[in-house]
């Protein structure tokens, strides 16, 4: 099974996408912000890192951006409520594979995965 | 056509002092004590007019002017303020209904009037009115249905809340010009060079705003399964004092967050709270049945606020080609006035008055209701306005597949 990585600010989110992986997924961690997304990611090495945008200290493309950066090859899809066009832009050029706008479904996170993690 | 800012406060104060006069009048023949509230501008559907009178019994004085404004104007009382009035202009005696209709009728002249007056003697020309017209109804039915132009969506409201001191009554004074009439007067009194807004781009903004009210409704919907409709947007326009009570004093559960970019300002996200636990217990995906809010309430009502807001901001952003950013959620849980208060005041640091857009929405399956207030910074907003592509209005949605 796939190493999975949450990052999600929101406790009810990190709840929410746990209960829709956890069946085909290893949850390898839940952070709030994306120092703690970087760092874990670091130690870690998740096959999917499931990253939100808005988070405190440092936002999501920021983190994305760090963790490409450490390696290239590694697997993240923004999980998002924004749907602005200049932020999946942004979300694009830090290297992120998908994208996934919120509120989401279990058939349409599988989906994303699927296209970048092919099982 | 455009409108600068100065010249829609100033015509909001107009109407403000001819509510404060009109007030005086019926004060001063009464005996009764009250004072004007809040008078605001509104930009807003012709069909949503008038919809925060829900569905009381109300009496009214119709009046049609006409001159260099031309239009309607109508004061609402309830029946028990319209009673209340009859009995303290005939003390001690026996009020039949059409001692009672007579009294109200005349009032409602001399408020009017009054009302009238200021606006004629402020664009130093006269405006001709109507002898009154005592009319009944229940809720917005109350206020007239102007068939002069008709083929306009949204219309300008000058609507003031005029509160009876120590009682709970409230009545209202509505302006209902006709666009043509208002908006060319507003631009010949406008500073064009200086911080004018095209009305037209004004409307644009108003019907992105109910967009994204859509969509806010939609991310509920999927969210809680709940059937929930977008019921109304309106654009208004106040003094930065008057913000806070826009909101009233009920008691909210919601989410504030900052957005900055072009505009910057703040979003709210309100329920009221039994709205908040039937909402939340709809998110969850076991039942609680709660009857207080409990810890993992208040996280999906945070996580949905945030939700809303980015269905809400998104539209503009992407209309306007920009990125609009805000800052996670924060959890709000007091009384209206005191969770906008404090934004208020950050907002007033640079500006008299504000913008205001304000949606609700509802639905028929549980008892559920929700607000969202922005308050943009109002220069941002101008320029915003200034760079929007009136062709571009109807692109509020990012094509997630086209950039991936």
């Amino acid at each position: 099974m796939p190493d999975v990585l949450i990052a999600d600010d929101s406790e009810f989110m990190r709840n929410l996408l746990r209960e829709i992986l956890e069946e085909d997924h290893t949850i390898v961690g839940e952070v709030e912000n994306g120092v703690e997304a970087v760092e874990t990611y670091k130690e870690q090495q998740p096959d999917l890192v499931m990253m939100d945008i808005v988070m405190p200290i440092r936002d999501g493309i920021e983190a994305t951006d760090e963790i490409k950066t450490e390696n290239p090859g590694a697997n993240v899809i923004m999980c998002t409520s924004v749907g602005q066009e200049e932020k999946m832009k942004e979300a694009v050029r830090a290297g992120a594979d998908g994208y996934i706008t919120k509120p989401f479904q279990k058939p349409s996170v599988m989906e994303a995965i699927e296209d970048v993690v092919p099982s | 056509m455009k409108v600068d800012i100065q010249s829609l406060g100033t015509f909001n104060e107009l109407a403000h002092e001819g509510a404060e006069q009109a007030t005086r009048s019926m004060c001063q023949m009464t005996g009764l004590d009250a004072v004007v509230d809040v008078t605001k501008i509104t930009l807003v559907g012709r069909e949503d007019v008038g919809e925060q009178l829900a569905s009381g019994e109300y009496v009214g004085v119709q009046f049609d002017f006409e001159g260099e404004l031309a239009g309607e104007t109508v004061l609402v009382l309830d029946r028990a303020g319209s009673e209340t009035i009859a009995e303290s202009l005939v003390p001690g005696g026996d009020v039949d209904e059409t001692m009672a209709r007579s009294s109200v009728e005349e009032i409602g002249n001399i408020m009017m009037s009054g009302f009238i007056d200021g606006w004629a003697d402020y664009l130093e020309t006269t405006i001709e009115h109507s002898p009154p017209t005592y009319v009944e109804a229940m809720g917005e039915e109350i206020l007239p249905r102007s068939d002069g132009d008709d083929e306009r969506d949204q219309v300008f409201v000058f609507k003031s809340e005029i509160e009876w001191v120590g009682e709970s009554v409230e009545f209202y004074i509505y302006m209902l010009p006709e666009y043509d009439s208002l908006t060319s007067l507003m631009a010949s009194h406008t500073d064009a060079e200086r911080d004018a807004i095209p009305v037209d781009k004004l409307e644009v903004f108003n019907e992105m705003t109910r967009d994204g009210t859509k969509q806010a409704a939609q991310n509920v919907e999927m969210m809680t399964g709940i059937c929930t409709e977008a019921e109304v947007t309106r654009l208004s326009f106040a003094p930065i004092e008057d913000v806070p009570k826009q909101v009233g004093t009920d008691t909210y559960v919601g989410t504030v967050v900052e957005f900055t970019g072009v505009p910057s300002g703040f979003l709210l996200v309100l329920f009221d709270e039994a709205s908040a636990v039937h909402i939340a217990e709809a998110m969850m995906p076991v039942e609680m049945d709660a009857d207080e809010l409990t810890e993992q309430h208040e996280n999906a009502i945070e996580e949905l606020g945030n939700i809303m807001t980015s269905g809400f901001v998104d539209g503009w952003a992407n209309v306007l080609q920009t990125s609009v950013e805000h800052t996670p959620p924060r959890l709000v849980h007091d009384m209206g006035q005191a969770i906008v208060d404090p934004l208020a005041a950050q907002v007033g640091q640079h500006q008299e008055h504000a913008f205001i857009v304000d949606s609700e929405m509802r639905t028929d399956d549980i008892a559920f209701g929700a607000e969202i207030h922005a308050l943009p910074n109002e220069t941002e907003l101008r320029q915003a306005l200034d760079e929007l592509l009136v062709d571009r209005a109807d692109q509020t949605e990012a094509d997630v597949e086209q950039i991936f």
